[in-house]
């Protein structure tokens, strides 16, 4: 599956500064079609009433978490091919293997460059 | 009957003891334990603002780090029609030296990226802020039980706990300790298939 640099991406972390900074390096890399949401809940309202191609979440948020989103996206019909990418510093194993029980499509480990952001999104659409 | 209830005034008697020993203790810690339970809601304050300040800091930098960025792309985009121009014109070395600009430029650009990466610390100094504060509102709940069932009173200036500073940095460098490395992410995201 080729990367279309025109798909939405819809960032999601309850820190403005992660928010600008995953948006500015998507931007760096060529996506630059972005929306942003401040927790998991946000997000979820954000997707079911617009379209997405792409989702780039945190772990740790307020009202609702991102694998309390990652699990609501792939029980949503419409919703649940939805890559969904975790960027984040809960950075356990356990952490790790309920993500990926989840259904997350990959985890990057905070801090991270803007190399990594591009493998794992490379890696999410070959 | 008498033996017994002489061992039961022994005990009884120990136990007086006890109770009169803890009690002279805590009220002997009563000036630490009263200045902990006020200075810590100042604590947390001023961890709070010292994670507002960081991310105000950070939000300036990002903002100077984005004009430059933008800048640099209406340059690189001008350098190129310019270098077009001059090709057409039969200018090789003055195109040449455009060319070298332009790859400057694009090498800056890589630095602006990896400074807005790096800001990344905000955030990682906001989440152990967090969970600082957690911890804080923990001993104070604590020290304020204290307070209440032993019925200090405010008698005095500030002390040192030592202590509870230790088992601060000691959760620190646990969560440290804990977390886990892009590389080993990968290796387990491997096992599951991830490649």
């Amino acid at each position: 599956m080729a990367v279309d640099p025109n798909m939405r991406i819809l960032v999601v972390d309850d820190m403005v500064t992660m928010r600008r900074i995953v948006k500015n390096i998507l931007k760096q890399l060529g996506f630059a079609n972005t929306d942003e949401a401040e927790n998991g809940q946000e997000a979820l309202q954000k997707l079911r009433a617009d379209t997405y191609g792409f989702v780039v979440s945190d772990w740790n948020m307020p009202v609702m978490t991102g694998i309390d989103m990652l699990r609501a996206i792939r029980a949503d019909e419409k919703l649940k091919a939805t890559p969904v990418l975790m960027v984040t510093a809960e950075a356990q194993q356990s952490n790790l293997i309920e993500a990926v029980q989840a259904g997350v499509s990959n985890y990057i480990v905070k801090p991270f460059t803007a190399e990594t952001l591009q493998e794992k999104i490379a890696k999410i659409f070959k | 009957m008498h033996k017994l209830e002489h061992k039961l005034y022994e005990e009884l008697g120990t136990l007086t003891r006890f109770v009169d020993s803890a009690m002279k203790a805590i009220s002997a810690a009563s000036p630490q334990i009263m200045s902990g339970s006020t200075q810590l809601p100042a604590a947390v304050s001023h961890l709070s603002d010292l994670s507002k300040m960081t991310e105000d800091g950070t939000l300036e930098v990002m903002r100077l780090t984005e004009m430059i960025q933008d800048n640099h792309g209406r340059i690189a985009k001008d350098l190129s029609a310019i270098t077009e121009v001059l090709q057409t014109m039969d200018c090789p070395t003055l195109a040449g030296r455009l060319g070298n600009v332009t790859s400057v430029l694009a090498q800056d650009g890589k630095c602006l990226t990896e400074i807005m990466t790096a800001l990344s610390f905000q955030d990682l100094v906001a989440q152990r802020v967090k969970k600082l504060v957690s911890i804080l509102d923990e001993v104070q709940g604590r020290l304020m039980e204290l307070v209440v069932v032993f019925g200090l009173q405010e008698s005095c200036e500030a002390a040192r706990d030592a202590g509870t500073a230790g088992d601060l940095l000691k959760q620190l460098e646990k969560s440290n300790t804990t977390a886990m490395k892009q590389k080993v992410a990968d290796d387990i995201l491997a096992q599951f298939g991830f490649k």
